[in-house]
């Protein structure tokens, strides 16, 4: 059987519904996030956020089934699958906050209605999301769902290449989603991680996160196309040193960087381009930088594009891939123009101001979340 | 050369629940050896469930996690949703980063000192059944060589109110659930167990076909019938297959989400069976089924 590679993908974030819209966007100025208001009885938290396109944030409930089915069929629909391969398909889906949107607008609208509302009555199963993606689409696979807060879709995508691989499998349909949640905004609030000003990654005016939404779907599968995107390796590793950051000497981004460049066969060297994380956070910019630095003698091209989607959480390992590789296509490594023009002191990274020219080759992928999850993935067009 | 995974060890908690949930936390320290602060009974019970299975040893560094569970935390989050949506409160910071599912993780690789992999995996069915294949994938590909393996199901106060949640009448036990396996790559010693499969199909006709390939001899093989598996498939499959000897690991279990993950702690507990192979075969309500294959060696 042929090696798995990437088939198709279907997108839908703040630069667009579709992948052809979204990669179009990456060549113009950065969105500006819009503050979202929450109400509490003390105060009204303007809550930064890229929301995305087209689906303003009304009508949670319709909004989040649209927008999440309909890029599962534009992956289906790009992949060219048949119906057959399509119901035989696994469904492999990484999320942080499910389908938590939806139970907050139903409990609020049960206690404004003056019910004894309890949470959750509607759904507390936490795969019914995956189930209705599956259903919608008539796949009858096995179906996964993995919650590793912000490496949820990066791992989904391990575990689908390793379906494919193995051959329990003929095709597995990747799938991120993250949808604006009130209590998600909230939390990150609480920590003050959140920036009204967009996100900055790795630049002396870093101040915190944007709020991102995405809905994300890629289709693995066998390919002999010369020069389709593959998972070439990759890593999965838990860092104990703190639930909510990575340490910050880079040791533990070292270690899972270092170890998807092993299962790939490749020497740091050999790597063409980095898409970071990049939280713009103080200190998970300091760990990744201070990670990258130790493992590369000479730091290749790094990327970030948070910038243009907000943070997606769960959805971002998906989210960012589909959009590396849509530039790579069109033969470009992408730039977040007034981010990081200058090295700050303390990170020593720059990212490029305008869109690069880019030969096929091999990329690296980094990934880190909450509950110390961290994943690395190198990905390749060609060998 | 296929790599064989054995199972080490497994450990339980099983508690039917009357009234309110428990308050672990006593247990907790009593099982580790110390008190966890600052998290909920989700991953208090995780941390219980995995001590367990360990026992007296320490897992390698390199071990992986896996954990599954239906529901996941569900007290922290329907602590974090009524404090802001009921009373108005924003949630804390360390409420709201628990409620990531995958903190359990986190807490369990801090107790025992472990950084490699770690996945949280839920499903409506078969949350057990795919945790554990996807460890089974780790380790046959080499990625991983020694794996914690954990299925987790909670309630939560009001129980009435809970029972709704899972579409239980008011009369039904229910109970909570850890169950821990740990699994390494290597081959069994006389009387261990291995764990062979773990496969989903689509359909009967999937499942029926990758059985008769198994060649299971009836006389060898107990098949034990999954908690959400039709009567009527579970009459069907033994038809078909003939495999008669059954193994009924729940019937005396009250309700929990995630009953598959007694089963292969209840077929290593069972004496006499060297030689013999589990067929656990379940079911969803679309026809959708998962099996595990395990065997003791001979």
């Amino acid at each position: 059987m042929s090696a798995p590679a990437f088939l198709g993908a279907g997108l839908h974030t703040a630069l667009g519904a579709g992948v052809a819209r979204n990669i179009d966007a990456l060549f113009q100025p950065l969105p500006r996030p819009v503050l979202q208001e929450i109400k509490t009885p003390e105060e009204s938290v303007g809550a930064p956020a890229l929301l995305l396109h087209g689906r303003p944030l009304e009508n949670i409930e319709a909004r989040f089934w649209q927008a999440a089915e309909a890029v599962v069929g534009e992956a289906i629909e790009a992949a060219g699958l048949t119906r057959d391969e399509a119901r035989e398909a696994a469904l492999v889906l990484g999320t942080s906050s499910l389908d938590i949107a939806v139970s907050e607008a139903i409990y609020a609208r049960e206690l404004a209605e003056g019910e004894d509302a309890y949470p959750l009555t509607s759904n507390s199963t936490m795969g019914r999301l995956a189930q209705r993606l599956r259903q919608a689409h008539g796949v009858r696979g096995p179906e996964y769902t993995i919650c590793t807060a912000c490496t949820a879709s990066a791992n989904a995508l391990i575990y689908a290449n390793m379906l494919v691989a193995t051959g329990l499998v003929r095709h597995a349909i990747v799938v991120g989603v993250e949808i604006f949640n009130i209590i998600t905004a909230l939390g990150f609030q609480s920590l003050e991680l959140l920036s009204p000003h967009g996100m900055k990654p790795f630049d002396a005016k870093r101040a915190g996160l944007t709020l991102g939404e995405s809905c994300a779907a890629l289709v693995v599968g066998p390919s002999n196309k010369p020069g389709a995107f593959h998972l070439r390796g990759s890593a999965n590793l838990c860092d104990i040193f703190g639930i909510s950051a990575a340490n910050p000497d880079g040791s533990t981004v070292a270690d899972v960087i270092r170890m998807a460049l092993e299962d790939a066969g490749l020497a740091p060297e050999q790597i063409d381009g980095i898409k970071a994380h990049g939280t713009a956070s103080l200190l998970n910019d300091e760990a990744e930088a201070a990670g990258m630095r130790l493992v590369f003698p000479k730091l290749p091209p790094v990327c970030a594009l948070k910038p243009f989607i907000g943070h997606t959480f769960g959805a971002c390992g998906v989210t960012e891939l589909i959009l590396f590789c849509g530039m790579a296509e069109r033969g470009f490594f992408p730039a977040t123009p007034g981010i990081c023009a200058e090295p700050s002191d303390d990170l020593d990274i720059r990212l490029p101001q305008t869109p690069q020219a880019l030969a096929p080759g091999v990329f690296q992928l980094n990934f880190f979340g909450f509950g110390g999850n961290n994943t690395s993935l190198v990905i390749a067009n060609a060998d | 050369m296929p790599i064989e995974i054995t199972v080490r060890a497994h450990g339980d908690y099983y508690a039917p629940v009357e009234g309110a949930p428990p308050d672990v936390r006593e247990l907790s320290k009593q099982t580790l050896g110390k008190q966890v602060r600052r998290v909920g009974r989700f991953i208090q019970l995780a941390l219980i469930g995995a001590a367990r299975c360990v026992g007296t040893q320490t897992p390698p560094a390199h071990t992986g996690i896996y954990m599954s569970s239906r529901r996941g935390d569900l007290e922290t989050n329907l602590e974090v949703l009524e404090q802001f949506f009921k009373h108005g409160h924003t949630p804390k910071p360390l409420n709201f980063i628990n409620t990531v599912s995958n903190a359990s993780c986190y807490y369990v690789a801090r107790h025992f000192g472990l950084h490699g992999r770690s996945c949280f995996v839920t499903g409506v069915c078969f949350s057990f059944e795919m945790a554990l294949q996807a460890a089974l994938l780790d380790m046959q590909a080499g990625v991983v060589r020694s794996a914690l393996v954990g299925g987790l199901d909670t309630v939560a106060a009001p129980l009435e109110i809970d029972r709704r949640r899972l579409g239980l009448n008011a009369q039904t036990p229910v109970s909570e659930a850890s169950h821990w396996l740990w699994l390494e790559a290597r081959a069994p010693a006389p009387g261990e167990t291995t764990l062979e499969a773990v496969e989903a199909f689509a359909d009967r006709d999937a499942l029926a076909a990758w059985l008769k390939r198994q060649s299971f001899a009836p006389e060898k093989t107990l098949l034990a019938e999954g908690q959400y598996l039709a009567p009527a498939d579970a009459r069907a499959l033994r038809g078909e297959t003939a495999l008669t000897r059954a193994f009924a690991y729940r019937e005396s279990l009250a309700y929990y989400d995630g009953q598959a993950g007694a089963a292969l702690g209840a077929y290593r507990a069972t004496a006499d069976l060297d030689g013999t192979a589990l067929a656990h075969i379940n079911g969803d309500a679309e026809g959708r089924f998962a099996a595990i294959v395990a065997r003791r060696s001979a």
